[in-house]
């Protein structure tokens, strides 16, 4: 019986060596590759290159760019995950909460979804129109008496990172609330039931049943949402003019790789530079996210895996 | 069964091989055609085989030379020109044609704008196109046009086009405000930048502020620039030349006194001024009274965009000489078919018919349809480019007079006026760096037009961006320092 007991182990690898190659050739070689560009001083437009050893994350570190966009990335995210998450895990209670009995349930998910499909560059597109300085928003707010006169939105920071943080939560809490309702559903309905009988108040459950057993779900949501974050780039590069202005204020680790390789003769050692530094940092924080939101006691909880193989759509990460 | 997996495992690894082999063989698949360029000379010979087309890639970031790339299609039918088109607004274009470089899709025409041509003829990825220069001479070709091509005595890219720049205003309200719609007189009184000012203020105070003198004051960044006595970048080092501070004190003149619509350019708001349908925030009209612009703003960008303002404008030379844009056409020195991309730039930019169908407005929808029936509707060429050969322009010019453009300029012939001011283009200014040093000032110079920042605090965010792109460069002292 020992040669049927293998042929089921080999046909688990037969299944999973799609994903190891695809990984090997299309994640884990240009991990290497860039880290190994990084340490040169290669550009696309000459055709010589030597190592220069850390000399680039030495000239990283001189300016305050990197430090900026590092800031950047992180306050765009986080402003954008916080009510994110908020309204997501509020909403996902709502809809699967058996005493309210929300109707349409289906029809209010689908809506909140899909501002997810819309391409990066409409949405850009058409907040740049909506703001710009002749545009329909400011003529809105004057004649409504909310601004006294036209205010240049894109070109102050407040406005553009506020309109940044929004596109980023709208694009993106209703991908959050399915996942986290997918995570919902998993959750025996009896543990519910008894704690009913129990006498717990939809608090209690919430604290003590649902979020506990949706923890695997938030794992995942929190580390995917943190790559995307630290990872964004389409929105606020083309929200403004794919620098990241006003005064740098929206140019996250992103643009700022993207301004590297782009200018003076397309320095790509000096991007990949940035792109090393961001794996690290993105790396470090989610084993940390990992770490801190172990199962302490150890014990396996009744909660299946429901977490999506994948994020949807184009290769996007949420943000 | 450890055996069967390995096998398995190792198939699979030699499926995906074989599978990314093809991928590769895919992608190469234009090398084949290499072979054949040189019995492309003479098509006639090799009838047996007419289904095998020699296969050009002509990259471009706009569709202007799509429509040449169809009328050489006319010329030769062996030819398949593939054109592809990638927007360059915010330098997505400059980017993709850089990753492009040592791959498979490294494109065999290339076409290059002013702002980074010089990038590229100064590095050594364009082939050497001095064989062609004969026919420069023969053409005459303007002086500048073949300089900035050129590097180190190697040229490397022709132009269709020369780019003198010119100054545009609406005639009616000249006469509202200034007393005359005159050429001649409305050119005295913007003829330096003082009495433009001055002007400026005239209109200002006979709408009530409801017109403004520019769109806005970006418009003369390259009047500017053209006037500068060096380069952007001279021995590694940046240089801020006098002319750039002047740029930024007038751009904070013409702000801080409301002669500007303040619209960005390129946007909504900035063409609405074109045809008179600008509004305020409040839904009052407003109104630009002029827009500098080159040779090809006046086809492509303010007669298309003026709607109902017809005829009302007139074109003189403004307070300064200048040029802006332009685009270049250049060959890969790794394409595969240099011989007949030679061919596609000698008919683009070096071939008198070709220049006189382009800048007469032959090029039309139908006949571009006769040569490709797949030619879109809205693809054709209007009449009215300025091109690049002294010879083709003085040859053209009396055919403006009485022409629709003509008659949109209120009786001008746009042509003699830029044929006088092309000469004097000078050339030696651009540099590869210029696209994105200047890119850089646009930021904190709007945040500084804006008060939001000092103008020290202007100069030092400008500086720093330019280091930060351009990390080999000496940069200077800012002018000004807080």
């Amino acid at each position: 019986m020992r040669t049927g007991r293998l042929s089921t182990t080999s046909y688990g690898y037969l299944f999973i060596a799609p994903f190891i190659i695809g990984f090997l050739l299309f994640g884990l070689y240009p991990v290497y590759n860039t880290l190994a560009l990084s340490l040169t001083n290669t550009t696309m437009m000459t055709r010589e290159a030597h190592f220069i050893g850390l000399e680039n994350f030495k000239r990283l570190f001189a300016d305050d760019f990197f430090m900026k966009a590092v800031t950047n990335s992180w306050l765009i995210w986080l402003l954008n995950f916080i009510p994110q998450i908020g309204i997501a895990l509020l909403l996902s209670a709502w809809f699967m909460n058996i005493r309210l009995k929300i109707r349409a349930v289906g029809m209010w998910r689908t809506l909140f979804f899909l501002p997810n499909l819309l391409m990066p560059a409409a949405v850009a597109a058409l907040f740049f129109s909506l703001f710009s300085y002749y545009g329909p928003a400011n003529q809105l707010m004057v004649t409504a008496g909310l601004q006294s006169e036209a205010i240049h939105y894109l070109q102050k920071i407040a406005t553009t990172r506020g309109l940044l943080v929004f596109i980023q939560w709208w694009t993106w809490f209703g991908w959050t609330t399915i996942i986290i309702m997918a995570g919902m559903t998993a959750i025996p309905i009896h543990l519910f039931e008894a704690a009913m009988v129990d006498g717990a108040s939809a608090g209690q459950m919430f604290t003590q049943i649902t979020l506990p057993l949706l923890k695997p779900i938030l794992i995942f949501v929190f580390v995917t949402s943190l790559v995307g974050g630290m990872t964004m780039f389409d929105i606020p590069f083309l929200l403004t003019d794919g620098r990241g202005s006003p005064a740098s204020s929206i140019m996250t680790n992103n643009i700022l790789m993207y301004l590297k390789f782009s200018s003076s003769k397309g320095h790509i050692a000096f991007a990949s530079s940035v792109g090393v530094l961001v794996f690290i940092m993105t790396t470090v924080c989610a084993l940390g996210i990992f770490y801190f939101l172990r199962d302490r006691e150890g014990k396996a909880t009744a909660v299946p895996e429901t977490a999506p193989a994948s994020p949807p759509g184009k290769g996007r990460q949420p943000a | 069964m450890r055996k069967s997996l390995l096998l398995l495992v190792s198939l699979l690894v030699a499926a995906s091989m074989v599978l990314t082999a093809c991928g590769g063989a895919a992608t190469e698949a234009p090398a084949p055609t290499e072979a054949p360029a040189a019995p492309a000379e003479q098509p006639t010979a090799a009838p047996a085989a007419p289904a095998e087309k020699e296969v050009l890639n002509v990259w471009s970031f706009t569709n202007e030379i799509k429509t040449m790339a169809t009328a050489f299609e006319g010329k030769h039918p062996d030819v398949d020109v593939v054109y592809t088109m990638i927007p360059m607004t915010n330098g997505e274009y400059q980017t993709k044609l850089k990753a492009s470089l040592g791959t498979a899709d490294v494109p065999d025409v290339v076409a290059l704008e002013a702002a980074f041509v010089k990038e590229w003829v100064e590095a050594d990825f364009l082939a050497d196109l001095n064989d062609l220069l004969p026919l420069t001479e023969e053409l005459k070709t303007f002086p500048a046009v073949v300089q900035v091509g050129a590097n180190e005595g190697v040229s490397k890219g022709f132009s269709y086009q020369a780019t003198p720049g010119g100054f545009f205003y609406r005639r009616s309200i000249a006469k509202e405000c200034l007393g005359t719609d005159d050429p001649a007189a409305v050119q005295a009184m913007v003829a330096d930048l003082d009495k433009f000012v001055e002007t400026a203020a005239k209109i200002k105070e006979c709408s009530a502020g409801k017109t403004f003198m520019v769109g806005t004051s970006a418009e003369l960044f390259n009047p500017f620039l053209a006037n500068r006595a060096q380069p952007w970048v001279v021995d590694d080092t940046l240089v801020i030349d006098p002319k750039v501070e002047e740029y930024v004190a007038f751009a904070k003149l013409m702000r801080d006194n409301g002669y500007e619509s303040q619209a960005t350019q390129w946007t909504e708001g900035w063409f609405a001024g074109m045809s008179d349908t600008l509004k305020d925030a409040e839904g009052n009209p407003v109104r630009v009274f002029s827009y500098f612009l080159p040779t090809w703003g006046l086809p492509y960008v303010l007669q298309p965009n003026s709607g109902e303002t017809g005829g009302d404008w007139a074109l003189i030379d403004g307070p300064m000489a200048y040029q802006w844009g332009g685009t270049w056409v250049g060959a890969m020195a790794d394409s595969p078919n240099l011989d007949m991309a030679k061919e596609f730039i000698k008919f683009v930019a070096l071939d008198e018919e070709n220049l006189t169908n382009w800048a007469t407005g032959v090029y039309t929808n139908e006949y571009l349809k006769a040569i490709d029936p797949e030619t879109p509707e809205d693809q054709k060429q209007a009449p009215g480019d300025f091109v690049s050969s002294q010879v083709v322009v003085e040859k053209i010019t009396p055919e403006f007079d009485g022409s629709a453009l003509y008659d949109w300029l209120g009786g001008q012939n746009n042509y003699e006026a830029f044929g006088k001011a092309a000469p004097k283009v000078n050339g030696a200014l651009m540099t590869g760096s210029d696209d994105a040093i200047q890119r850089a000032m646009n930021d904190p110079l709007a945040s500084y037009l804006l008060g939001d920042i000092t103008e020290a605090e202007f100069w030092q965010q400008w500086l720093d961006a330019v280091q930060n792109l351009f990390p080999e460069l000496t940069i200077p002292e800012p002018p000004v320092t807080g």
